[in-house]
């Protein structure tokens, strides 16, 4: 883990759980897997703050733990995990774009949580969107279970792995630590619930106890508890699925920038039919033929057989070389060839960064050497039509950078400069790696800056808080207007002026983190897709 | 001649040699003497006409220059082939630009050395870098401006295909261009004032695609369709990037030169960052 990482984990960890928590977890980050006395020995925190903190970042998926041999437990932090969290507001995005607000919901909830039963997700849903409804409706149980079941179809949300059911539990004393498993047909059941009722608004009372175990809700003294049906069922947001929706995502904008509107429907279509059936991390999808593209294609959209066949063609024989043909039958076989895209997206990153930070004459001299792979000085003026001095300074600059490297070929074997070929060429792995690099210290950059920004103008926040506090609790006894207007007065024009500020700063700051975390997610596929194939 | 004495024989050769009407060979058994036929006797005449009284070395490097043809010949070079010591080329060779007889040419290469041709000689390509140098100076002016030309030509032809909305293989079909197309339409424009080949063109139409505005293929075509080269076309697009500027750019930190100096407690950190302050008060 490089320091950038840790230091961007750290404050992820700090914002969302607090200090104890971020102790702990960088020191996991840090050091590795270690058992618990070690932990708190290390840190110096009592050992009932560790455990804590370790439930937290369990529940959230953010550390694993193991059995080792002699019954020791090792507790092992996941740092991409954790960068993860960074990705949140986006993949609720996406949730809502899909499923609309019951969808939205529902994922939060279970982000925010980590994991959790189907009953109690479904009733916090309800409840949640009951209050944005008018007086008098309300939301039913079964619209918001709906959503659920549609989600787990389409493989969002997943079972977590459960306690496996012993036979005989009597063959000694049960292990430290339980081992989970998970059965993959399992992954996506949905138990049968019947859940009846309808959300509840705040100030009503609760009526059926939930099964969580770490509920500290009062107990209800007029009903009874029912043991809720799916007790031990636990669900996760699957993180996996919504990165193969962003890549799908990519792909398809850069085949509408290149192409036109159709294709990249056209593509948008072969992507969805093989959603379920290509594994996540395959370089191609599976191979589908013309005719069942012909018929999955969304409804609206008459374009004849002869005219798809057209583009399909026309997909296959693009020099972006994103679709492939594989075979003829049954009007044509085609497949998208899931590695080149990411390749394709990530060199046009590179090229993108470089275009912006060197001008677009660097990139000219980019492009060219990550066409030609390797080129000498006097070919790269030549090729590039740059006076001499200037591309000089040019891929000097590139290179001190380090987006461009240098491959020397000796002519003697005493390596002589003078007689040496040196050849300039781009590594885009390496290059890739440098940027994922930058773009973590980036974010960390970000996020210390918003938070300086909310610093320095705390007395101000605390103060408008204040006055809010105040005028709300003012109209509920029913106060008259003059009373609120003077609160209100209580708050200079040059103050609130100064609040409108940090409010747009903040957000500012805010959906530039978010943007960076796309190009991350562009370089950390395209990383990770190269290195499986390796 | 066996009834004349060889020190006659000498004189008189001596004598026939200076006044240009023999040529001095050598070969393994001795050496040889060839009489100049009126041809070239010509412009040797005229040759001689102006340096008569000039000595044998001026005769020697002449010729090598002479040979040089197109290319010219470095001063070095004719030291090696003449064996005359440097002192002797330089006068000589000054002695030569003065009457006028050879001129020295500026390579595009390396700058400092000087290449010597024939006066009335046109200086090959690859001594003056052809249709992209005057004087030796790289023209990036002239380049960007056939560079957005050909863009610009390439592009609307583009769009007018994307308007026709016809069946999609003719709208792709209709968007290329190929380079014998792109060439004519430079000629016509009358931009430049040197001729340009169809290579020039292909070469500037190469930078638009290490530009990422056009995309290339080859395609096979029939011996003697106009443009084709050896059998194939080349066929030019203009096309647009497949991803808009990305994520990291939007944010100072992307661009900031001082990137690796910037840690919280230091002189550059992100709470004073001066760049990220006059980018939030956009």
């Amino acid at each position: 883990m490089t320091q950038a990482e840790i230091k961007l984990c750290s404050l992820l960890l700090q914002e969302h759980f607090g200090e104890i928590v971020e102790k702990i977890g960088v020191h996991l980050i840090r050091t590795g897997s270690q058992p618990l006395r070690v932990i708190a020995h290390d840190t110096g925190t009592s050992l009932d703050q560790v455990k804590k903190a370790l439930c937290v970042l369990i529940q959230h998926n953010l550390v694993i733990y193991q059995v080792h041999k002699r019954g020791v437990v090792e507790y092992e932090a996941q740092c991409n995990r954790v960068l993860r969290m960074l990705r949140y507001p986006r993949y609720i995005y996406t949730a809502k774009t899909l499923y609309s607000d019951t969808g939205e919901l529902i994922v939060e909830e279970l982000l925010l949580n980590g994991k959790m039963t189907m009953s109690a997700v479904v009733k916090k849903v309800a409840d949640r969107l009951t209050e944005t409804m008018e007086d008098g409706k309300t939301m039913d149980y079964a619209e918001v279970s709906n959503t659920f079941v549609r989600l787990v179809d389409t493989h969002f949300v997943q079972r977590c792995p459960l306690v496996p059911a012993t036979e005989n539990s009597d063959t000694g004393p049960p292990p430290p630590a339980p081992t989970l498993v998970i059965n993959e047909k399992d992954m996506y059941l949905v138990p049968k619930l019947s859940l009846i009722g309808k959300g509840k608004r705040r100030r009503s009372s609760d009526e059926d106890a939930t099964g969580e175990p770490k509920a500290k809700r009062p107990k209800q003294s007029t009903d009874n508890k029912e043991p809720i049906p799916d007790d031990g069922i636990y669900w996760q947001a699957n993180l996996d699925r919504f990165h193969q929706h962003f890549r799908d995502q990519a792909i398809v904008s850069a085949v509408a920038n290149r192409m036109d509107q159709t294709s990249s429907e056209i593509v948008r279509t072969m992507l969805r039919m093989s959603e379920v059936t290509t594994p996540s991390g395959a370089p191609f999808t599976q191979p589908l033929s013309s005719n069942e593209i012909f018929r999955s294609l969304p409804v609206g959209y008459n374009i004849s057989k002869q005219v798809l066949d057209q583009y399909l063609t026309l997909l296959a024989d693009d020099p972006l070389e994103f679709v492939g043909k594989s075979g003829d039958s049954g009007g044509g076989m085609y497949v998208i060839n899931l590695h080149k895209a990411l390749g394709s997206l990530a060199t046009a990153t590179l090229e993108s960064v470089v275009q912006e930070r060197f001008g677009s004459r660097c990139a000219r001299i980019f492009r060219l050497v990550l066409q030609k792979k390797h080129l000498e000085q006097k070919q790269v003026e030549d090729f590039a039509m740059i006076p001499a001095k200037e591309a000089k300074d040019m891929l000097y600059k590139m290179l001190s950078e380090n987006f461009i490297s240098l491959q020397e070929i000796p002519k003697t074997p005493d390596h002589a400069p003078s007689r040496t070929f040196y050849l300039y060429t781009v590594n885009i792995l390496s290059a890739a790696r440098m940027l994922l690099h930058r773009c973590y210290k980036s974010v960390a950059n970000l996020i210390e800056r918003r938070q300086f920004e909310t610093k320095e103008n705390k007395r101000l926040l605390e103060k408008s808080q204040r006055v809010e506090a105040i005028i709300a609790s003012m109209q509920a006894t029913g106060a008259e207007e003059a009373q609120l207007q003077e609160i209100e007065e209580m708050i200079t024009a040059p103050e609130r002026q100064q609040l409108e500020t940090l409010k747009r700063n903040v957000n500012k700051l805010d959906a530039c983190e978010i943007q960076v975390d796309e190009t991350i997610f562009l370089l950390e596929s395209y990383i990770e897709s190269t290195m499986k194939r390796q | 001649m066996p009834h004349i004495e060889a020190q006659q024989r000498a004189v008189a050769i001596n004598r026939l040699l200076s006044m240009g009407q023999l040529d001095l060979l050598r070969s393994n058994t001795g050496l040889l003497y060839r009489i100049k036929d009126s041809q070239n006797a010509g412009p040797v005449s005229f040759f001689l006409s102006k340096m008569k009284g000039s000595d044998n070395q001026e005769k020697l490097v002449y010729q090598i220059i002479e040979d040089a043809g197109n290319k010219g010949i470095w001063s070095r070079d004719i030291r090696y082939k003449s064996n005359l010591p440097l002192t002797e080329i330089n006068k000589i060779l000054k002695n030569l630009e003065s009457k006028k007889l050879i001129k020295a040419v500026k390579s595009v290469a390396a700058s400092k050395k000087k290449v010597y041709m024939l006066y009335n000689l046109q200086p090959d390509r690859s001594v003056t870098g052809g249709a992209w140098y005057s004087d030796q100076d790289f023209e990036s002016e002239f380049v960007e401006v056939l560079n957005q030309q050909c863009f610009k030509f390439l592009q609307t032809k583009a769009e007018t295909a994307r308007e026709s909305k016809q069946n999609p293989m003719i709208q792709r079909n209709s968007s290329f261009a190929s380079s014998h197309e792109v060439w004519k339409y430079i000629c016509e424009l009358g931009i430049s004032k040197v001729e340009l080949s169809m290579e020039d063109i292909e070469t500037i139409l190469n930078t638009l695609i290490y530009d990422g505005k056009v995309e290339m293929t080859i395609i096979a075509a029939k011996e003697g369709t106009v443009g084709s080269v050896d059998g194939h076309m080349k066929l030019y697009r203009a096309v647009s990037p497949i991803i808009p500027p990305t994520g990291l750019v939007r944010a100072p930190c992307g661009l900031c030169p001082v990137f690796d100096d910037c840690h919280e407690g230091g002189e550059i950190s992100p709470s004073n960052c001066i760049y990220m302050t006059e980018w939030l008060e956009f």
